[in-house]
């Protein structure tokens, strides 16, 4: 069977595997040019544009496949934004309280159904000598009577020694002289529609009448707070206007005691101090305390945070089977060009590199889009539910680290077809 | 002595295990010269693909001893088949183009392997390649733009353009008119003599027996003696 060859090639054998100046081919006797491209860039470019020149080629799988990265990323900035929308207005009311530290009873869990505490305690904390002030809160609920047609809503109370300059909501400066008026009040700009169109009729008429509770009351000015979960509205008066409205209300009995401390005190020691200071029946808290602890209630006391972060898993996964779709069956559709690149040496791993990259660019075009709808969309429900929704680049950031191992994931599950392509059975 | 760029010693091979083992491979000795075209032809499950693939790397080696451009295949890893085959080129049955490449964006995968190669450098080299297989105003061309006997040209010029040490082509012609079928395998013979590069070629097709330097008959999992191959080629 080893038979001597008809022809014997023996010049060329010494040459193998290449002799070009045997070949007579001009172009192959010019050597390579030196090596520049560094592999490691090359080792993850060439893969890359591999994915991208396949993806490129069949327009409508890309398009699907970017739409299904796009929906995936507005389902999940738009459930990510409500959840943290809702915490947010959640805590408005208490946010907008700018005081330093807060008196709560123990037992208050959230602010609109608060246990009362004694009013003393405002006096007794009084003894550190960097208070500056301490005021009692009162908060109550009460209904209001649209001045424009009359229907009826729950609206927030809250009355406090408006003078004292305590507790700063925005706007309320200017109002404290005529906040002192018998039943004078500043009403929240931001409070949903549905209690009319006070600051156009203020802005009309100037003051005018509105029934809280079974009592006329003015409203002489607008503060800027926000709805809430608790509220859809707020109403700001002097503690004398509120115990008028809410008459069986009784003094000595308050909800929370807002404290300044003179400037340049150390907030956590005074915190610390007052601790110590008042009996037991109190919880002494920080601002941010005070608003990180309503937050709280509604992180862990209602499922909110749950439904959300289950939306937005669903998104995810959703995203990541229309992904991991597209990529298996662009692999099922080239098994064959695979399995020859196999046979001509290119590396389980390059290949798998590809499809990575395929998955990776798919997340990069779905991104932008969808964070581009998804800003719009902020503004636009924003707008219309009166929900503080905000594009931030940490909300960004982290939607799209979420997309990116969506898809990375897709792209190895999708991987696992590469196997498939045997260049064995390609003769 | 130069070493032959391939040598097979007693090569057995068997699909499946234990008792559903089916030899397909018995015992089988092969060299190839330098520069030498070989043919490898036979009935339908004669052994001959498998030995092919067992060749190319393409399958691990059971039994025996194959040396394929010095490299040993009998447990040779994963990894060192793989470096093989990039020193050897393929040419299928079907042209198996990737078909959202061009023709010349195709012919530079093969060059894509190695690192030490520039874009630019891999697209000329492929320029030329296609320019030497008779393609040189395809080369933007993509698969599905091409004839049949194009795309085995461009699949032809790829297999070359790696300056592979050993040539193994499976059916080539099989997709092809007689016409094109027969342009292509003596384009390749052309081009691999000019190279020195050994071609290992399993086919059906009667005529393009000519371009052989040898003819190797098989059947039944064994090399048949020269003489019998003789007498298969006289029919």
């Amino acid at each position: 069977m080893n038979a001597v060859p008809r022809t014997a090639p023996a010049a060329e054998a010494t040459l193998l595997p290449w002799a070009p100046e045997l070949t007579g081919d001009a172009a192959a006797a010019a050597p390579s040019p030196p090596p520049r491209a560094t592999p490691v860039l090359g080792a993850l470019w060439l893969p890359l544009r591999l994915a991208w020149r396949q993806l490129r080629a069949e327009r409508a799988r890309l398009a699907s496949a970017i739409a299904g990265v796009l929906f995936a990323c507005v389902l999940v900035f738009m459930q990510l934004g409500f959840r943290s929308a809702l915490f947010d207005s959640a805590t408005a009311l208490l946010s907008a309280m700018r005081a330093d530290i807060f008196l709560m009873h123990p037992l208050t869990t959230v602010s609109f159904k608060p246990e009362m505490l004694p009013r003393i305690r405002a006096s007794q904390a009084m003894a550190l000598p960097e208070v500056q002030a301490a005021v009692p809160v009162y908060l109550a609920q009460a209904t209001w009577r649209n001045p424009e047609d009359g229907t009826r809503r729950p609206v927030q109370l809250v009355g406090f020694d408006t003078e004292s300059g305590v507790m700063n909501f925005p706007g309320l400066a200017p109002l404290i002289e005529t906040l002192k008026r018998p039943d004078a009040m500043a009403f929240d700009r931001r409070s949903r529609p549905e209690f009319g169109a006070v600051p156009r009729l203020l802005a009309e008429r100037g003051p005018f009448k509105v029934q809280v509770g079974n009592r006329q009351m003015e409203v002489v000015g607008l503060v800027e707070i926000g709805p809430s979960f608790g509220a859809d509205g707020n109403i700001v008066m002097s503690e004398v206007n509120f115990r008028r409205v809410v008459k069986e209300r009784q003094a000595s009995q308050v909800d929370l005691v807002a404290i300044r401390l003179r400037p340049g005190a150390d907030r956590e020691a005074a915190v610390a101090r007052l601790r110590a200071l008042l009996p037991a029946d109190v919880m002494v808290m920080s601002q941010p305390q005070l608003v990180a602890h309503e937050r709280n209630y509604w992180e862990t006391a209602t499922p909110i945070g749950f439904i959300f972060a289950f939306g937005s898993l669903m998104g995810l996964i959703v995203g990541m089977v229309i992904v991991y779709q597209i990529l298996f069956s662009d692999i099922a559709s080239h098994l064959r060009e695979y399995a020859t690149l196999k046979a001509i040496g290119y590396s389980n791993f390059f290949l798998g590199r590809a499809v990575l990259s395929a998955a990776l660019i798919l997340a990069v075009l779905g991104f932008l889009p969808g964070l581009a709808i998804s800003t719009l969309l902020y503004d636009v429900v924003g707008k219309g539910t009166f929900l503080p929704l905000e594009m931030d680049a940490s909300r960004a950031l982290s939607v799209f680290a979420m997309i990116f191992t969506m898809c990375g994931l897709a792209g190895l599950l999708a991987m696992r077809k590469l196997r498939d392509a045997n260049p064995a059975d390609m003769f | 002595m130069t070493p032959s760029p391939v040598a097979l010693r007693g090569v057995t091979y068997a699909y499946g295990t234990g008792d559903l083992a089916r030899p397909v491979l018995r015992d089988v000795d092969l060299t190839v010269a330098p520069g030498e075209v070989v043919l490898l032809t036979g009935p339908s499950g004669s052994g001959k693909t498998t030995l092919l693939t067992l060749i190319g790397a393409l399958r691990a080696l059971q039994q025996g001893s194959a040396t394929v451009l010095g490299q040993q295949l009998a447990g040779a890893s994963e990894r060192e088949r793989t470096a093989l085959r990039r020193r050897i080129g393929f040419i299928f049955q079907q042209h198996n183009l990737l078909g959202f490449l061009t023709a010349r964006q195709n012919v530079a995968m093969a060059l894509e392997l190695d690192p030490a190669t520039t874009e630019r450098g891999r697209l000329a080299r492929a320029g030329e390649m296609l320019a030497a297989v008779g393609l040189a105003d395809k080369c933007e061309s993509r698969p599905d733009q091409l004839s049949g006997g194009q795309r085995q040209r461009v699949a032809v010029a790829r297999a070359l353009a790696g300056q592979p040490g050993l040539i193994l082509a499976d059916e080539p012609t099989a997709a092809l008119d007689r016409q094109s079928g027969g342009d292509v395998v003596r384009l390749l013979r052309d081009l691999a003599r000019r190279r020195g590069v050994p071609i290992l070629m399993v086919t059906h097709d009667p005529r393009i027996l000519d371009i052989a330097d040898r003819i190797i008959a098989m059947e039944d999992g064994r090399i048949l003696p020269a003489n019998e191959a003789d007498a298969v080629q006289a029919h």
